[in-house]
């Protein structure tokens, strides 16, 4: 053979196993089998315990139970997971069924309308005294355009108490007492706080939210919406000023800007720093993993060594014990799926089944979600399944903080939140002072203001 | 009686011959690169807000309202620094350490160089996600490198640089100086080794030798891999995309990730985002026209 030959004998070669990869991978068509299609859009850390054993629990049981159905699921999480809706959005092309947010982190679905208001869905079936009122209260798109989990609370300071107790210190009172751990604790080698800043959402919904609440009052953004108080005044400055004064005092280490959402979790649990922040849902990252039986917290030292508060008395707070949050995530429906069609049924069916008090039992044994479904009794579930001290904790914490305040990117548009998200990494950083961020976090939320 | 070929018909079937050869590469250029690019330039001129393009929401024409917004915004300067290194990186860090160490496989200056030649290639041909995650936690505040430092100077205490990009540059040279080694390679190899064996009977030395003879035998490669070079820097994205998408505020971020985040994070700029590209595509143009017209000026002949 010439050597042409040979290349155009073995060219045709690999063009036929190409081709024929293909034709292996040729999808069922699942309407020819009767079944009604839907396609999913989930939001799961596949990092976290559990996560892999949530898809047998939950997506499979749904399967199994509705042989009907065929579910095409599509699993992302973090930026990812928001980038591919904004891009559905943009497209007009959405799955059938998607996970969101009530407001900020999926203004695009809530202004485009791009999904259905559910709670004709829950009159229809009778559903609405099983839910908790405050969950199903009309959200950003000024209807119930998702079916929540819950509420949510965005701040949680985890406290490493066996930590303390070895370098001689209680659990703290008031922020200053927090603030004078920080030498002795460093001369250690040991971190004050550990939080991962990389993702610019963090401290802000961890944290800030909180913190704005403090020095603002449980109603600064119906106060700021209506023009009473700008975010150049005392209560926005303050409050940037005392996350500046964390990052000068090094209660947060700067270096915390280069650390990946989640990552110090397991510094946090091997006692490397005395306290972590994060909001509450990451209770569950810390829990035993069913299928493997590990945790990074052993459920008895959930229960002697760890506790879930709040960051306490602030130096000028004008409110107490108050804690930010917001109305949970949860399911929204396509508004492209036709009125009246099997596909609608579908969809209302998967989404009453995801919220139901099956799935929601489940979440709160795994520490994923706390019920929003009034059928689910958390203390009677707590008691009976033996669930590990976290969750009840967890419970206590809830009883604890109040009055809740608003997350500030579940209230205010990401025009004006992103500009607020990168201002605080810049006063991590050390780049700006909390003057001028405010200026333009103001000139922001005016430009946003006129557009309206 | 056939009819005879004249001059007139030769000449049809000639056009013929030529469109049928040219018009499926001129229709896939035309869909894939030429049609995108101007209806890129046409969306940045517009108030188009996502959703259906037709039959949606009407769009209309807004003018350079947002090249105005784009130009005044002090994060597109910062993007447009952070490029600037790349392509530096790029152009004096790639090409000269891939030139320099394919001279050093080809003349056999240090022995197992095939092995060597391979260890260098190789991040080329891992996955850029892989590289960016491994070189993210390498970088981490709880990872390998303050750990090694730590070897060697227990008091050193990791922070966050105020050069932010550092990290992401050296991983830049790391991984892409590859590529250019075996483009030299492959290229040093044709080059007749009866010329060079000459010059040393003549008495030049290795300098000499890579002055007159290598170099300019090169000069063609060299502006083609600057070329390249300079156009991958202005579209990088995945590998710092996985390594600190653009953070900490905003001090990683290129052109790419600007526009990205435009586009996709938050409520949605599609056409600020197109805006950002159409001055990307200028840039380049601009580039590598610069880089043309050095190799015409100062470039030897192949």
């Amino acid at each position: 053979m010439t050597g042409l030959k040979k290349i155009s004998v073995l060219a045709l070669a690999l063009l036929m196993v190409v081709t024929s990869v293909f034709a292996q991978g040729t999808r069922e068509d699942a309407s020819a089998s009767g079944k009604v299609e839907l396609t999913v859009l989930n939001y799961i850390d596949m990092s976290e315990p559990n996560s892999a054993n949530e898809i047998k629990m939950v997506w499979d049981k749904f399967e199994e139970e509705n042989p009907d159905i065929k579910l095409v699921r599509e699993d992302l999480f973090n930026e990812p997971f928001h980038q591919k809706t904004e891009a559905y959005v943009a497209s007009g092309q959405l799955p059938d069924v998607l996970y969101m947010w009530p407001s900020g982190r999926s203004t695009s679905l809530h202004t485009t309308h791009s999904v259905k208001d559910l709670m004709p869905f829950l009159e229809k079936d009778g559903l609405v005294d099983d839910y908790n009122p405050a969950t199903i209260a009309p959200q950003f798109a000024g209807y119930l355009a998702e079916l929540p989990n819950g509420i949510t609370t965005t701040h949680m300071l985890y406290v490493n108490a066996k930590v303390l107790r070895e370098n001689g210190f209680d659990i703290p009172k008031s922020y200053d007492e927090m603030k004078a751990m920080v030498k002795p604790l460093k001369a250690k080698g040991i971190d004050l706080i550990a939080m991962d800043n990389m993702d610019a959402w963090v401290m802000q919904s961890c944290l800030f939210s909180m913190v704005v609440g403090r020095y603002g009052g449980v109603d600064w953004y119906d106060q700021l919406s209506s023009g009473k108080i700008d975010f150049t005044d005392d209560w926005f400055v303050k409050s940037l000023a005392l996350i500046d004064d964390m990052y000068r005092s090094g209660m947060i280490n700067r270096n915390s800007l280069s650390s990946p959402y989640g990552s110090s979790r397991g510094s946090f649990a091997s006692g490397k720093a005395a306290f972590y922040i994060d909001g509450d849902w990451s209770t569950a990252s810390f829990q035993t993993d069913i299928t493997t039986g590990k945790a990074l917290i052993s459920p008895e030292s959930q229960q002697k060594d760890f506790e879930l508060m709040v960051i306490p008395n602030l130096p000028g707070e004008v409110i107490k014990n108050s804690n930010s949050g917001v109305v949970g995530t949860g399911w929204g429906m396509s508004a492209n799926i036709p009125a009246g069609s099997a596909k609608e049924a579908a969809a209302w069916r998967l989404i009453k089944y995801l919220q139901g008090e099956y799935v929601q039992t489940y979440r709160l044994t795994t520490g994923a979600s706390f019920p929003s479904n009034l059928k689910v009794d958390v203390e009677k579930v707590v008691e009976e399944r033996n669930l590990e001290p976290f969750i009840a904790k967890r419970a206590a914490y809830y009883a604890a903080y109040t009055p809740i305040t608003p997350v500030i990117d579940g209230v205010l548009h990401s025009d004006v939140y992103n500009v607020i998200n990168t201002g605080l990494q810049e006063i991590g950083l050390g780049d700006k002072s909390p003057t001028q961020v405010a200026s333009e976090v103001q000139k922001a939320w005016d430009s946003w203001k006129k557009n309206q | 009686m056939p009819k005879a070929h004249t001059l007139a018909d030769a000449k049809r079937e000639q056009r013929r011959a030529y469109w049928t050869l040219v018009l499926p590469g001129f229709l896939v250029y035309i869909s894939v690169m030429a049609f995108p690019t101007i209806f890129s330039i046409f969306l940045s001129l517009s108030d188009y807000s996502g959703g259906k393009l037709f039959g949606g929401k009407p769009v209309h024409l807004v003018g350079f309202k947002w090249y105005q917004n784009l130009f005044a915004d002090e994060y597109f300067y910062l993007a447009l620094k952070n490029n600037m290194w790349i392509v530096l990186v790029s152009v004096f860090g790639q090409i000269p350490l891939g030139f320099f160490l394919a001279y050093v496989l080809y003349r056999g200056i240090v022995k197992f160089a095939d092995f060597f030649q391979t260890m260098i290639y190789l991040p080329t041909v891992i996955s850029t996600v892989v590289i960016g995650i491994l070189w993210k936690s390498f970088f981490a505040p709880y990872g390998a490198f303050p750990e090694l430092v730590r070897l060697f100077n227990p008091q050193y205490e990791y922070g966050i640089s105020n050069h932010p990009m550092l990290p992401v540059l050296f991983v830049i040279l790391w991984m892409y100086t590859g590529m250019y080694l075996i483009i030299f390679i492959a290229n040093l190899q044709k080059i007749d080794s009866a010329v060079i064996e000459a010059a040393r009977i003549d008495g030049a030395t290795e300098g000499q030798t890579l002055r007159y003879i290598i170099l300019p035998a090169l000069s063609g490669v060299l502006v083609t891999t600057a070329i390249l070079a300079i156009s991958g820097s202005l579209k990088s994205f995945d590998l710092i995309f996985v390594m600190t998408a653009g953070g900490p505020a905003n001090r990683t971020s290129v052109l790419s990730i600007y526009m990205f985040d435009k586009a996709f994070k938050g409520a949605p700029r599609y056409p600020l985002a197109n805006a950002i590209s159409t001055v990307m595509v200028i840039i380049s143009f601009v580039l590598i026209g610069l880089t043309k017209w050095a190799e015409s000026k100062f470039g030897g002949r192949e």
